[in-house]
């Protein structure tokens, strides 16, 4: 008895000091990395880090077409970015290697392509330098519409791709361990239900 | 040092998943009513030490604590550090389900490998080499994992050498930081719980 009272004191203490780690260390960083694309004009620009926010500098990023064809190949800067000139209207799959093992990627549809593209052709062809007047076509009227969320909803969508590349929530690191624990349950019981029989 | 879903080609996440499975058998069969709870705090240790980030050097590296997880379990290791892994990868999307087995395998190989070699000399009466052993026992069972881990990307990337130095270097502070954590560990074993580090297969010291 005396013995069992002591293991479990034991993995409870051990338990305790492990979260104390976690909640001393925050924020919570570790290894997994995003690439995150988006189409401004003629230009596809990226954005690339490590989850917990650490940029991913000097990576290799390839970029496929649909068939799965290397289009071209760059390195990310100093600040984990890369640009590049669309190189053809097709679906883009854009794929980040940040070496050791490590690796994401981020599709481009080529109707994204195809809208921010054409809108950028159409202002650089001078069309919307006309004062605005009651003769705007439905057309017209749609595609500004569009550039100007654009512009409004990137800070938006920039938000939620750095949500997404946050570290793990202390909720689903307490999960983690909650489940292990629950196995070491499961695994006692069907060994001791084994002795008993 | 997981390995993301979709770097390796298919026969290596097959050798590697395979691999595992043997390690894993193996220590499940040695894992008896005792060593359980054991097995699991040894599990949830691993599971949190790799989000411990060590901001030192220049890539992203993480604790990974496998030197003292295999010290402490030897082939259980295996089972221990599968569950860990697969959490990790459902709940954080490190690595993944499909490189499962290769990953286990690079982390749990290298604990076993320390155990049988370093495992005599931890248990040592002298504090001075039981001590040491542990050091070396948290610095190598990181190197043997970052070799591992270049064996495992020498299909997919250019040249082992070069992805082999670049992972070592990169763990050199995690390595010595593993040295030290396991050799507290051992340290605080000693005084609390001999029994623990002496006979895991019911073997006195």
């Amino acid at each position: 008895m005396e013995k069992r009272h002591n293991s479990t004191m034991y993995v409870l203490m051990l338990f305790f000091a492990s979260i104390l780690i976690i909640s001393a260390s925050t924020p919570v960083l570790a290894h997994k990395v995003i690439i995150f694309a988006q189409v401004e004009g003629d230009t596809i620009f990226t954005e690339s880090k490590f989850s917990g926010g650490r940029k991913a500098t000097g990576a290799q990023v390839l970029v496929f077409d649909r068939e799965g064809k290397q289009l071209l190949e760059g390195k990310t800067n100093n600040k984990g970015e890369f640009s590049f000139k669309i190189p053809k209207l097709t679906d883009l799959r854009i794929v980040l290697n940040a070496g050791m093992g490590h690796k994401a990627e981020w599709r481009i549809p080529e109707s994204e392509i195809k809208e921010a593209g054409g809108i950028s052709e159409k202002k650089r062809a001078g069309e919307y330098s006309q004062p605005i007047d009651a003769a705007l076509s439905k057309q017209e009227i749609k595609e500004l519409i569009d550039e100007s969320l654009d512009r409004k909803l990137r800070p938006v969508v920039r938000m939620i791709t750095e949500s997404q590349s946050k570290g793990p929530s202390v909720t689903e690191i307490l999960g983690g361990v909650g489940y292990i624990f629950g196995l070491m349950g499961v695994a006692l019981y069907f060994r001791n239900r084994g002795k008993k029989a | 040092m997981h390995i993301s879903e979709g770097v390796l080609s298919a026969p290596v996440l097959i050798t590697g998943a395979v691999l595992a499975a043997a390690g894993i058998s193996v220590g499940l069969k040695k894992m008896d009513y005792e060593k359980i709870p054991q097995v699991a705090v040894l599990s949830s240790a691993f599971f949190v030490a790799s989000l411990i980030h060590v901001p030192i050097g220049p890539s992203s590296v993480h604790l990974i604590l496998n030197g003292i997880n295999g010290l402490l379990l030897g082939w259980m290791s295996f089972p221990s550090i599968l569950v860990a892994l697969a959490l990790q990868a459902i709940l954080f999307q490190f690595g993944g389900i499909t490189v499962l087995g290769i990953n286990t395998m690079n982390m749990a190989l290298p604990g076993v490998i320390c155990y049988y070699l370093l495992r005599r000399l931890v248990n040592r009466e002298k504090k001075l080499i039981s001590l040491t052993a542990a050091f070396a026992c948290g610095l190598l069972s990181v190197f043997f994992s970052g070799s591992l881990v270049a064996v495992s990307l020498l299909f997919t990337e250019q040249s082992f050498m070069s992805v082999a130095k670049l992972i070592v270097v990169a763990h050199l502070p995690v390595m010595i930081i593993e040295g030290i954590i396991t050799l507290f560990c051992v340290a605080f074993l000693h005084r609390v719980k001999p029994e623990l580090l002496g006979g895991i297969y019911g073997k006195a010291t």
